[in-house]
């Protein structure tokens, strides 16, 4: 198996991120099935419902860069969304809200930072820690209730289109396009690509590695406070439960893009394509009758193929 | 490479050195006698405040409510010890309790949890093992595969389970309750594995070796690192399969969402029990306290009227504090 592995052209091959091939396969099964539900509108439909998840996946995929992780993000989503729907602020303007929002998760994020890059303590332990402790925390607030609903103002935003695609999908690529230049072009950028290859060699190079990681957890708040604002605007109520499964996703679709905890083959397009790959997969699942357990066990599955699929190159290569 | 010895002399692990205490303080066992105390603390306080909590009955109930915990935290203890973690047995509680809640004989049922169980621990020991995928990822992916055919099986909670299973956790077997018995027995099945056995030996020198940056250096002593990773991860989820047997005996029914967050819980415990998430250091009596302080936790925080919602809050601030506590020089995951 090994010699096959390491013919020229397969390994050209595994190089291409998985989510690529997941796309355009889920692509083909759909133009097979349902040939005429591939319009731009449509599908510009399907894929607003996904855009909370994509723009989580900038800051996940940012995070795994740095051989870090962050699972906190679903409680985010659930604080911001707290924030807005459950009337604690009465007339607020957007600005108010959005700002809220941002600190929110900035402020987790950096404090996720802290305790991954300064304590040492398991990435997966203090995000999920910190995601339970606001699920704990937004359920004691609204006596487990749903709390109210989201300011009109939110929808209105959301519900725009330009041409025939919609505001959010319109922004969500706007956010990549950012991310794309952000990670190419700038100094951080260079330095969130060495910790990923070797957190000690980074280090003897000069690059405060901790500082690195400290600002990816903050950036990656700060993009899940943007998600739970899209979020929060997309679902117009208040919610206990939204936006739990958001983070395992985020971590599925960055591993399919070929971001693998300090791999970065797929850069941000990977990761992107990925999500894409998800919003297609609820359309295939909805159109052949799969229900939710079959999705938990589809989302439970790409994550283990794609694991293997590097950790066999990995193992491979040594 | 640096290789740190990851074999140290076998340490003294008779009932003796459980009685003298950690006179080796940064020995195998990690510090297991501070949570020893804080259970203490935790009981005299409950029983200062209500009348009840020293009665018999209640300790017995304390017991049977704290053993599902006892159970999933020992299994987990395995694998941290070698250096893993294993997101999924929450999951497999559940799929377990499904499975049992199916229109089918015990006879049939109880082997098969049992083989699933083991199928489920050896899928995740051979991803980990053989195809380098870490140990979160395969295993976190594998609470939503198993979550989901657990769903599948079992949509809502229902059904009934064999009467084996039922009379199995309740009553008592000379005068002794079964939860009793059942921790005895798979506290001794674990000492046995751990303390008694070449592979609990192997299980702290791989461990060791991974904490300390050294992967391969138990290989290098002649010790089969990936097959006895294997075992501990399908050791883990039979303790998880056999939690899920008892909470379906306590539930009498089949639900899918029973062992929901239940992995993290037995990770609070193995970290309270002192035993190090990075590895080689760890005690099975640590875990066992760890296990019972959460339930004395819980079990105080129920019978002062903590809302649910804040307990569960608590509980992350615990996991979160006590896994803070411990150093570690490895940054990340």
């Amino acid at each position: 198996m090994n010699a096959a592995l390491n013919h020229p052209i397969l390994r050209r091959a595994l190089s291409i991120p998985p989510s690529y091939f997941v796309f355009a396969m889920l692509l083909f099964v759909l133009w097979v099935a349902r040939p005429h539900m591939l319009n731009l509108n449509i599908m510009g439909i399907f894929i607003r419902q996904i855009v909370p998840l994509g723009i989580l996946v900038l800051g996940q995929l940012l995070v795994m860069r740095v051989r870090s992780i962050d699972l906190s993000g679903g409680g985010v989503i659930l604080l911001v969304n707290y924030f807005i729907s459950s009337g604690l602020f009465p007339g607020a303007s957007l600005t108010f809200f959005i700002a809220i929002g941002l600190a929110t998760g900035t402020a987790i994020g950096l404090f996720n930072g802290y305790m991954v890059a300064r304590r040492r303590v398991s990435a997966v332990i203090v995000t999920l820690a910190v995601s339970i402790v606001l699920l704990g925390f937004v359920q004691f607030l609204s006596s487990g209730k749903p709390p109210g609903d989201v300011p009109a103002m939110f929808g209105e935003i959301y519900n725009t289109r330009w041409g025939p695609l919609p505001t959010p999908v319109l922004f969500w690529f706007a956010l990549t396009g950012l991310m794309m230049i952000f990670l190419s072009r700038t100094v951080f950028g260079r330095y969130v690509a060495s910790v990923g290859e070797s957190a000690e060699a980074a280090h003897f190079a000069g690059v405060p590695v901790e500082r690195t990681v400290i600002l990816a957890h903050t950036l990656a708040g700060f993009i899940a406070a943007i998600a739970a604002l899209v979020q929060t605007a997309s679902i117009a109520v208040g919610s206990v439960r939204v936006g739990l499964d958001l983070p395992i996703l985020a971590v599925a679709a960055t591993i399919l893009g070929g971001v693998v905890f300090g791999r970065g083959e797929g850069g941000v397009l990977g990761p992107f394509f990925g999500a894409l790959s998800f919003a297609l997969l609820f359309v295939v699942m909805t159109v052949f009758g799969i229900d939710e357990p079959g999705k938990l066990i589809a989302q439970g599955l790409i994550i283990l193929l794609a694991a293997i699929f590097y950790g066999l190159r990995s193992g491979n290569a040594n | 490479m640096k290789l740190e010895p990851a074999i140290q002399p076998r340490p003294a692990t008779r009932i003796t050195s459980l009685l003298s205490g950690s006179r080796r303080k940064r020995g195998r066992q990690g510090l297991w006698l501070v949570p020893l105390l804080i259970a203490i603390l935790i009981g005299i306080a409950l029983a200062l405040q209500t009348e009840q909590f020293l009665s018999r009955e209640n300790l017995f109930n304390l017991v049977a409510q704290a053993m599902p915990l006892v159970i999933t935290a020992i299994g987990q203890m395995f694998v941290v010890i070698v250096g893993g973690l294993d997101l999924s047995v929450g999951s497999t509680i559940s799929f377990t309790t499904a499975i049992l809640a199916l229109d089918a004989p015990g006879y049939v049922l109880i082997p098969a949890v049992f083989v699933l169980a083991a199928l489920i621990g050896l899928t995740n020991g051979l991803v980990i093992t053989r195809f380098n995928v870490h140990p979160i990822i395969a295993t976190l992916a594998m609470q939503y595969v198993i979550l989901g055919f657990a769903r599948m099986l079992r949509p809502v909670s229902g059904g009934t389970v064999p009467e084996l299973v039922i009379s199995s956790v309740a009553g008592s077997f000379l005068g002794i309750p079964m939860p009793v018995i059942w921790g005895v027995v798979v506290i001794l099945i674990a000492w046995k594995l751990l303390y008694g056995s070449r592979f609990g030996l192997h299980l702290f020198a791989i461990g060791g070796g991974v904490a300390s940056g050294a992967e391969d250096a138990a290989r290098n002593f002649g010790i089969a690192d990936r097959r006895n990773t294997v075992i501990a991860y399908v050791a883990c989820s039979l303790f998880a399969g056999l939690a899920g047997v008892f909470l379906a005996g306590r539930i009498v029914s089949g639900d899918p969402n029973v062992g929901l967050l239940f992995e993290l819980d037995a990770i609070t415990a193995v970290a309270i029990g002192g035993t190090q998430l990075s590895g080689g250091i760890g005690s099975l009596h640590g875990t066992v306290i760890g296990a019972l302080v959460l339930a004395l936790l819980s079990n105080g925080m129920n019978l002062t009227n903590i809302s649910p919602f804040v307990q569960t809050a608590i509980k992350g601030a615990i996991l979160m504090f006590v896994v803070g506590l411990q150093s570690r020089k490895k940054m990340g995951l």
